[in-house]
């Protein structure tokens, strides 16, 4: 049986759901960015493109729960930016996240031991006396 | 807004329109520095998006910041934000009335109808057994009779005497014309027979009984066919709103 691609995208969408949160925490804990400037960077870093509006209800979960802090800073290129940097509470958890990310990651990887062959059973013929 | 040609412009506020339209139950103070925000990226995002053609840049420029529904996404108290799919509640108000009025009692007739089918069904499994049954029956007493009359005559005597056999007008008459061994051999000629249909009769039963399996097979899956739609069709009402809350990063 084929499975839908339905079904596929679905699935894809939540793995990248929960990871794209911790690849922004990721960036951020390089230096500060504006949402453009951090889309770029993860467009860059990744051969996966993601649309770029994405990023700011993660920004937005990061900023209330406290992970981030945010100042805007006038721009000589245009409108001025709003840039964000993980507090010290965010670059904790982004440690503790990225070492179970880790495991979870080499969990997948593993190449696993292939089960023993079974033989196949016998037939036992009963022969009555 | 920015340095945008008018066209360019009114393309953006458009969208910045339809974002802020999102954000109502946002506090206006938080509602202008989010605007601001996105604001600040379309532009920048405009600028480094090569191209000859204004809109097509902007379109472009659009398309990739994503819908505002998923824009806005968390910044709602209460997550009470949604997809471009708006929900009618009034026209699920009235489906659900429709449903409660017709599709149920509809559906449990349906029901019945099947249950009543299957009893039937059942009925004449036990019947055609019942039948089979009394053929080897009375196939088992005419062999029993031939033998008592072949090799027990005086037994057969004893009891016809007393009632237990009688044999009335035209078989009766013919009957008794035989000799007592030609009784017994013409008992057991029919018993054969008659057991001959029993056992036949039993193994078309088989038969019938692989055909009702699968007729039960058949009914038994059209209803779990009818209950999995059923779910799927409630399971389909609450999907809007876990797609409202979803991200969609796109490949």
């Amino acid at each position: 049986m084929q499975y839908s691609d339905d079904g596929k995208e679905r699935r894809i969408t939540q793995l990248r759901k929960g990871i794209l949160e911790l690849a922004v925490m990721g960036v951020l804990y390089q230096g500060r960015h504006y949402g453009y400037s951090l889309v770029r960077v993860l467009s860059e870093a990744g051969s996966i493109s993601l649309k770029e509006g994405t990023v700011y209800p993660i920004l937005g979960r990061l900023d209330r729960d406290g992970l981030v802090r945010s100042e805007w800073v006038e721009s000589d290129q245009g409108p001025p930016r709003k840039y964000y940097a993980l507090t010290a509470a965010g670059r904790r958890l982004f440690d503790e996240l990225s070492q179970e990310f880790t495991l979870l990651a080499s969990l997948v990887q593993q190449k696993w031991r292939a089960p023993e062959p079974v033989e196949p059973a016998r037939k036992i013929v009963v022969r009555k006396e | 807004m920015d340095n945008y040609s008018d066209v360019v412009a009114r393309i953006a506020n458009d969208y910045m329109d339809r974002v802020k339209a999102q954000l109502r139950s946002v506090p206006p103070g938080e509602q202008d520095e989010f605007l601001k925000e996105i604001r600040s990226h379309l532009y920048e995002a405009y600028q480094q998006t090569p191209g000859e053609d204004d809109v097509a840049r902007i379109l472009v420029v659009l398309r990739n910041f994503g819908e505002p529904a998923d824009v806005v996404a968390d910044r709602l108290p209460g997550k009470l934000v949604r997809s471009g799919a708006q929900r009618n509640v009034p026209l699920y108000v009235i489906g659900g009335i429709f449903i409660a009025l017709f599709g149920l009692p509809l559906g449990a007739g349906a029901v019945g109808v099947l249950i009543g089918l299957l009893g039937a069904l059942a009925g004449i499994v036990v019947a055609y057994f019942a039948s089979v049954g009394s053929v080897l029956l009375v196939g088992a007493l005419f062999m029993l009779l031939g033998l008592v009359r072949w090799f027990l005559p005086h037994a057969w005597d004893q009891l016809v005497t007393i009632g237990i056999i009688r044999f009335n007008d035209t078989p009766g008459d013919f009957f008794d014309n035989l000799p007592p061994a030609e009784q017994g051999l013409l008992l057991i000629v029919v018993a054969s027979v008659l057991i001959a249909a029993g056992l036949g009769g039993l193994w078309l039963g088989k038969r019938l009984l692989v055909g009702m399996r699968f007729l039960l097979t058949l009914a038994f899956d059209w209803l779990r066919r009818l209950a999995q739609g059923a779910r799927r069709s409630l399971r389909g009402g609450e999907q809007p709103h876990a797609k409202a809350q979803r991200v969609h990063p796109t490949t």
